[in-house]
């Protein structure tokens, strides 16, 4: 399945005026949903699968009558724990995270800066490893765009806490990566 | 280390207050250090978007999972184990007719196709039928082989003239065995 199209039709005409907006929303979250899940360690196939569900769920919230504010955090929230259960999952079956391929990202650029572009990834897969679960989880859910409010919405902690938190993962990484 | 480089990361993602924000944005004007550090911060945040782009896209090798080979090994060691030991049909042993002229005992010749007694020898004895003499009466109406014995296997040398032997009809069970012997005149 390529997930660029709904698997089924949401009933936003309460949160949306049209279609056209869930569609909208679709597109914009999904990319975000599946870079969060992916940073996580989750396989390509179970950050869909995981996005997918997150929708159906977001369905039936809100065929229920559930609350529409801040859908963008409630998916979030979702994939989250979502991810941590296939994660475990996952774990258990293979013993470890696999390594992304980093040839899929350096169309375009010339070898030398494929080689450097690549050694740098490496280099921040092997920091982020290093990061702590919610050093992890801030950072990624930060690369998924959502701001500090909705972070700590997610991971049930304050705001304050995700701002140092973020700095921290960031300097972390800045200084390990040496860039 | 200054003062504001614990809200670069923040400024830089619009989480400060206007007031902050101004403050964290005329120090890093004037100090290198700091710019740097915003700039190093920025490349890290470009790479870990990436760095999830690139997982998202990535189809991982799946390993087998560890119980795989350890049951493949086993159904191995089980086949293995039944194919040495596997069950043996044992054959009942053939019986062989009586010749019908009642020539001198012989061994069937190999290959031969064994003939089973008929079922009338075999049940006779389970048949209810009252037998006058149990001694007498016994399976030898259809006796199996016939045989020779030397006088020297049944009495001491020489108590009978050399060369003398008794002919006997022997009596098959159906499982093989002997059931009965009973010398001729």
């Amino acid at each position: 399945m390529s997930g660029d199209s709904l698997p089924f039709p949401l009933p936003f005409q309460k949160f949306a005026a049209d279609s056209c907006e869930a569609t909208t929303l679709y597109h914009e979250l999904r990319k975000p949903l599946l870079r969060y899940l992916s940073g996580l360690g989750l396989s390509a196939d179970d950050a869909q699968d995981a996005v997918q569900d997150a929708f159906l769920r977001l369905h039936k919230h809100l065929v229920a009558g559930g609350s529409q504010e801040n859908i963008r955090g409630w998916l979030f929230r979702v994939v989250h724990n979502d991810a941590r259960n296939r994660q475990q999952s996952y774990d258990r079956r293979f013993g470890q995270s696999f390594d992304p391929d980093f040839d899929l990202i350096s169309a375009g650029a010339t070898p030398e800066q494929a080689v450097i572009e690549k050694e740098k990834l490496r280099r921040l897969g092997n920091a982020m490893r290093s990061l702590s679960n919610a050093e992890q989880e801030c950072l990624l859910l930060r690369a998924g765009g959502l701001r500090y409010r909705e972070i700590a919405e997610v991971l049930d902690i304050s705001t304050s806490t995700v701002g140092e938190t973020v700095e921290r993962a960031i300097r972390k990484l800045a200084e390990k990566c040496n860039v | 280390m200054c003062d504001v480089s614990g809200k670069l990361v923040a400024w830089m993602d619009g989480e400060l207050t206007e007031n902050e924000a101004a403050d964290v944005e005329q120090h890093v004007r004037d100090c290198s250090g700091c710019r740097n550090r915003v700039e190093a911060y920025g490349e890290v945040s470009r790479l870990v978007v990436t760095y999830c782009d690139a997982a998202a896209a990535t189809r991982p090798r799946r390993k087998l999972p560890r119980w795989v080979p350890a049951l493949a090994g086993a159904v191995a060691l089980a086949a293995l184990l039944v194919f040495i030991f596997r069950p043996t049909v044992v054959k009942p042993m053939p019986i062989v007719a009586r010749a019908a002229d009642r020539a001198p005992a012989s061994v069937p010749e190999a290959g031969s196709t064994p003939i089973k007694v008929k079922a009338k020898t075999v049940h006779r004895r389970h048949e209810g039928v009252t037998r006058r003499n149990p001694n007498t009466d016994w399976a030898f109406a259809d006796p199996a082989f016939q045989i020779v014995i030397p006088a020297e296997a049944m009495f001491a040398p020489g108590a009978l003239p050399e060369g003398t032997f008794f002919r006997a009809d022997l009596s098959m069970a159906s499982d093989g065995s002997v059931q009965g012997l009973r010398l001729l005149q």
